[in-house]
């Protein structure tokens, strides 16, 4: 997985790319850093170009969640398409994050 | 169980030394020839992972994938043997299998030889990555997964995933995939690891941690989900 931020004043998009799985401990690490250190309170993950998660990859963008919301910032998932729809749903994300077409 | 023997055609080597693929076809019975040249189904012995890597060495006549390293002629004749089987056979090290994303190449040859929807694929290489995965790393490698939902978790995580793996007493254990594709639309998979296995129940904590949810995604997926040999090896059915 690869990510690219555009931090705006209000929110921050980061843009992920390829596949999230739990091999990528380490990039989520420095990605959640990053989210925790901008200014904007709603921090938006753009998955329109994500190809694959997995259920560890799901377990990432929780404690990314709850990471931000200790700081008072909000996650927002958007765009998620294919099998990266289909896991969110199947998993019930919905229920625990903010999700947008 | 009980299966029907389905013993592979011939024997290929990729990246192995020419005089042990010899030595081994001999043993068994079988013919080294150039993958074009067969109209069966050819077991492949891989020398590394870089061989691997390669989606070519994945497709057909390809039905069987052996990392040969560091298996003796013994334990080679052994894995031949148990690749005849199955219809597609892999078993890799931990290291390995984890780097060539084995869920994928093995939902590939399953689409070589049965049609599968996009959805079909997407779900079926999803469950599989879920049980592959399980393997790898609660299996094998034997890193627990996150628990709660801090950075700190992740960062355990992070930490002791990348030192087992690093570890070739951990990174080294195999993992085995097994596919049985029936004509009427059934694909059995039964994926096994070399770890000291588990109780699913005491996994069964619902969803306040980040790990934990891939037994529940296979569930959602799979028509039919079986853990055997103590947790070790899962089954997995799908009515295609």
């Amino acid at each position: 997985m690869d990510y690219g931020i555009d931090v705006k004043e209000q929110e921050a998009v980061v843009r992920l790319h390829g596949r999230l799985t739990f091999n990528d401990h380490a990039k989520l690490r420095a990605l959640i850093r990053e989210m925790l250190q901008n200014k904007a309170k709603r921090q938006v993950l753009d998955l329109s170009a994500l190809e694959f998660v997995d259920s560890a990859g799901i377990g990432m963008l929780l404690i990314a969640r709850e990471e931000m919301a200790n700081v008072d910032k909000q996650l927002v998932l958007r765009a998620a398409t294919g099998q990266v729809k289909r896991v969110l749903t199947v998993a019930q994300l919905n229920k625990i994050v903010t999700i947008e077409e | 169980m009980a299966v029907a023997s389905l013993p592979v055609d011939a024997l290929h080597g990729l990246g192995v030394p020419t005089d042990l693929v010899q030595r081994l076809a001999a043993r068994l019975g079988l013919p080294m020839a150039a993958p074009r040249d067969v109209g069966g189904r050819v077991a492949v012995l891989l020398g590394d992972a870089e061989t691997a890597l390669d989606p070519a060495h994945w497709a057909r006549p390809f039905a069987a994938w052996i990392e040969v390293a560091p298996l003796n002629d013994d334990a080679l004749a052994v894995q031949v043997a148990r690749a005849g089987q199955a219809d597609l056979y892999a078993c890799l090290t931990t290291a390995t299998a984890s780097r060539v994303q084995l869920a994928g190449r093995v939902v590939h040859a399953v689409a070589q030889r049965y049609p599968l929807t996009e959805t079909q694929r997407d779900d079926i290489e999803l469950a599989l990555h879920e049980a592959i995965s399980n393997a790898v790393v609660h299996g094998n490698l034997q890193v627990e997964g996150m628990k709660g939902l801090s950075v700190d978790a992740l960062d355990r995580f992070s930490h002791e995933l990348a030192a087992r793996m690093a570890n070739p007493a951990y990174a080294g254990r195999r993992i085995e995939v097994s596919c049985w594709l029936k004509p009427e639309g059934e694909l059995l998979v039964e994926v096994a690891d070399e770890g000291s296995g588990f109780a699913p129940h005491a996994c069964d904590h619902g969803t306040s941690d980040a790990s934990g949810r891939g037994l529940h995604l296979i569930a959602a997926i799979a028509q039919q989900v079986e853990l055997l040999d103590n947790g070790r090896r899962i089954r997995l059915r799908f009515v295609l």
